[in-house]
């Protein structure tokens, strides 16, 4: 089949999640309430805990306030749940609607699975966006430049992780099951990746062992998320507590080997 | 039942920008009360070092850069300026034992690096003073090798174990002075070549700047530092507040004439009035 | 030049342990119209998924417009169209944009696209509600607006899958029109599967499968001519006349409160029974074969109990989620 015919089907996937998402105004309100809610009252609320009242003492040791240190990683988790659910509809499709009647086109599977993973990435990326809006409550200033950059960040995070959640929810038999199983996965990721509280950069191995249990500190290195946050930190605040390159290397990573083997997943089905 | 199009996208730009504008709304909220506390109190608390020329001097017509400046700052809040003057301050190595305090201090000056180490401490907002280490001397250049150089290290914490290290690598003679005095007479005899301090002592030297001029040491270990006042983390609307009348004031020039004055700006060559 | 539009030979599909489809032949002539007929679980939208190329048979060998389902499936997918059973359209796009996104994913250029979501919207009559949210429809309306994108890429065969379950009977007849007159436009070939039994009388062969397996295949005349039973629909005077016949006639059967029918094919044995009984009955009928007595003669059932309709009404209200 010839490439432009390829390019509509993918078009037209990609446009009905756009169309769908951007439609429903519940939905992308219920997408932005959970970065506000974490930002407005966890960061203020947490803000006298975090905040300097001696000078040469402070809980937490890195050049940002706590809300500035914040504000990327509820982005994160914004575009985690984002990707998530969607994954979800995407198995509902196949299962019980939708889908069927692109299955049954001549379009090549890996091709739809394409148009629809590249239709979740853009809506979180959406949501994401929406979230930059509030740069300015936590104290984040953005050029111009780095929105694009973090924007392309988020697409790129969002596109393995939607990935990542077609395999998972072709896995779970029902929707119930799927929603406990997804808090069991999204949340210990999350906050084992750096994102609430920080890693000490300035410390040692042993010295952070210290501070934190030992299996703590191992779950979070070997957490990919918390590489995608600091590089997510590294653009919008500037700061890093890991190599920058770490970040853009794993989330480009994610992004290829669960798209791969969602892609081989879902053909076989 | 209609058989014209509605524009396809018009409800989601509606709805896109409904959200926008909530988000931007919520945008708006202050953080903390940092800013309210303060100007229901009607004062602005300024912590400051006994002596740290020419930020802050002791000299009640020309208190220091830092004074004058959060002064203005206070004004333009409509605030009173209350000064503390906190000997402990760079009395030792561990600032924990400075005594700075939420309860003393609303806003710390007089020698507050604008760089990472600070900023895990407080928020920094730029003043727009710089030190660093300056060269003296007659050429505005380094002397050639085998020359003397008088040094004056100052009380600020720059390396100097770096600066003797890269004298010695220049093939220059360092050849430590006491104080102000001795440096202006080693330089006014000749003895010293050239002369080496950190910027605002240079700023406190009466010297003839027809004769002599003022230079950054260019190199990898001599970065200059650019000073700050400091802003206890958390205090996010009473740093963005600070930080408006700053920039307000140097918008006006008003800045830039005190630092003029004080000779505490990156620009070396006005020197002081 | 094949004229076969569909060719099956030798299928079979199991679900587990379950069979679902047993070593099932039948051959679609190109043109026809074609009905798969038998009761709820009999294989038919197995058989269906297959042909449409969403299942793979475990044996056997299908032949869709010219493609083989297991080693060309895309090709045969070009050629065509499919109305499933449960509705596939995206509820909270319009009329347009289903079918414009329908004709994307086939590949159609943008001019040729338009032209044809215009056509086919007045074809099923659903011209003025081009740009509503598909949600507003009714299921009739529902059902025309997915026939009309079935038909969009202008398929060779169309696949209907229980098109009328869950609709009114007025409803149902026009889709059988529109049906008809696509056939004969478009030289469609199409295939429906139902357990409506009053809906395949006018197709041009009836297929009966049962259990998985085909048990006739041949048109509407000739299976009742040759498995057809006449019957005697009765009512008796009283309810013992009632039980006295039902004794004497065990292969009797109730038909409503107080009829009965009894197979009248061998006329000796009609003969004894009117003679018997004729003074005790009120009303007597003959009754031609029907393809229901078809089915009965067949496989010894009825096709429908009286609890399918509830139940397909049933169904059809679940999926619209209460909503009308």
């Amino acid at each position: 089949m010839s490439p432009i015919i390829l390019l509509r089907g993918i078009y037209a996937i990609w446009l009905r999640e756009i169309t769908r998402a951007t439609r429903d105004r519940a939905q992308l309100i219920g997408g932005v309430s959970r970065p506000l809610i974490w930002l407005l009252i966890l960061g203020v609320g947490l803000n006298p805990y975090f905040r300097g009242e001696v000078y040469g003492e402070v809980r937490f040791v890195i050049p940002y306030t706590y809300l500035q240190f914040l504000f990327p990683a509820v982005i994160v988790l914004n575009i985690m749940y984002t990707s998530i659910q969607f994954a979800v509809s995407v198995i509902w499709d196949r299962e019980f609607g939708f889908l069927r009647e692109v299955l049954v086109s001549p379009m090549p599977r890996p091709l739809i699975l394409l148009g629809k993973v590249l239709g979740g990435s853009t809506i979180a990326m959406i949501h994401g966006g929406l979230v930059l809006i509030l740069a300015r409550f936590a104290d984040v200033t953005l050029t111009l430049g780095q929105m694009f950059v973090a924007l392309g960040l988020m697409f790129v995070l969002a596109f393995g992780l939607t990935s990542f959640g077609v395999l998972l929810a072709a896995r779970v038999r029902s929707f119930e099951g799927f929603g406990v199983f997804s808090n069991t996965i999204i949340l210990p990721l999350y906050f084992a990746s750096s994102s609430v509280f920080p890693l000490d950069p300035a410390l040692t191995r042993t010295q952070m062992v210290t501070a934190y249990p030992e299996w703590l500190v191992f779950l979070v290195q070997i957490n990919p998320i918390t590489y995608a946050v600091d590089a997510l930190r590294g653009v919008l605040i500037g700061f890093n507590q890991f190599p920058p390159t770490y970040g853009w290397a794993v989330i480009a990573a994610m992004a290829v080997v669960f798209f791969l083997v969602a892609l081989i997943d879902f053909s076989r089905s | 039942m209609s058989k014209r199009a509605p524009h396809r996208w018009r409800p989601a730009a509606i709805n896109l920008m409904i959200v926008a504008a909530l988000m931007s709304v919520l945008s708006f909220l202050p953080p903390d009360t940092s800013l309210s506390d303060r100007q229901r109190s009607g004062v602005l608390k300024l912590c400051v070092p006994q002596s740290f020329p020419p930020l802050v001097t002791g000299d009640p017509n020309a208190p220091g850069y830092d004074v004058e400046l959060a002064g203005a700052v206070a004004e333009a809040l409509g605030l009173r300026l209350t000064v503390n003057v906190l000997p402990s301050i760079g009395r030792d190595y561990n600032p924990r034992n400075w005594s700075l305090t939420r309860a003393q201090c609303d806003v710390v000056g007089g020698g507050v690096a604008d760089t990472p180490q600070t900023r895990s401490f407080m928020q920094t907002i730029p003043t727009q003073a710089r030190t660093g280490w300056v060269g003296i001397s007659r050429t505005g250049a380094l002397p050639p090798e085998g020359q003397t150089i008088a040094v004056l290290p100052g009380t600020s914490g720059m390396d100097r174990l770096a600066l003797s290290g890269w004298l010695r690598q220049q093939r220059l003679r360092a050849q430590a002075v006491r104080g102000p005095a001795e440096l202006n007479q080693a330089l006014q005899s000749g003895a010293a070549a050239a002369a080496i301090t950190e910027r605002f002592v240079a700023a406190g030297l009466d010297l003839d700047p027809s004769a002599f001029q003022m230079f950054w040491l260019e190199g990898d270990t001599f970065a200059s530092f650019p000073m700050a006042l400091g802003v206890w983390k958390g205090d996010q609307t009473l740093s963005r507040a600070v930080g408006a009348a700053l920039a307000e004031l140097e918008s006006s020039g008003a800045l830039e004439h005190m630092r003029e004055r004080y000779g505490v700006g990156s620009d070396l060559g006005a020197n002081r009035s | 030049m094949n004229s076969a539009a569909i060719e099956v030979n030798n299928v079979s599909a199991a679900y587990g342990n379950k069979k679902a489809l047993d070593a099932v032949t039948l051959v679609v002539p190109a043109g026809s119209s074609f009905a798969l007929l038998g009761p709820n679980g009999a294989g038919k939208t197995t058989l269906i998924n297959i042909l449409c190329t969403l299942r793979r048979p475990d044996g056997g060998t299908a032949v869709v417009a010219g493609a083989d389902v297991i080693t060309r499936p895309t090709q045969a997918r070009r050629s065509i169209g499919v109305v499933f059973q449960d509705s596939s359209l995206d509820d909270r796009l319009t009329a347009w944009e289903n079918l414009e996104f329908h004709g994307l994913v086939y590949g159609m250029a943008a001019r040729p696209r338009r032209a044809m979501i215009d056509s086919v919207l007045d074809l099923v009559e659903l011209g003025d509600w081009t740009h509503e949210i598909v949600r507003s429809f009714s299921g009739g309306m529902r059902r025309r607006l997915e026939i009309a994108r079935a038909l969009l890429h202008e398929p060779k065969i169309l696949f209907l899958d229980e098109p009328t379950v869950g609709l009114d009977a007025q409803t149902r007849q026009r889709i059988w029109q529109y049906l008809d007159r696509l056939r004969r436009e478009r030289d469609l070939t199409v295939l429906t599967t139902t357990h409506y039994i009053e809906e395949v009388e006018g197709a041009d062969i009836v297929c009966i499968i049962d259990h998985g397996k085909i048990i006739a295949q041949a048109s509407p005349e000739a299976l009742k001519r040759e498995h057809g039973v006449r019957s005697l629909h009765v009512i008796p005077q009283d309810a013992a006349a009632a039980e006295l016949i039902v004794q004497r006639f065990p292969e009797a059967h109730r038909l409503g409160a107080e009829g009965l029918v009894i197979p009248a094919d061998q006329d000796a044995q009609t003969d004894a029974f009117l003679a018997e009984f004729r003074d005790r009955l009120s009303e007597v009928r003959f009754q031609p074969p029907t393809l229901e007595s078809v089915f009965l003669s067949l496989t010894g059932r009825q096709l429908r109990d009286r609890t399918d309709g509830q139940r397909d009404a049933d169904r059809a209200a679940g999926q619209r989620g209460g909503r009308r």
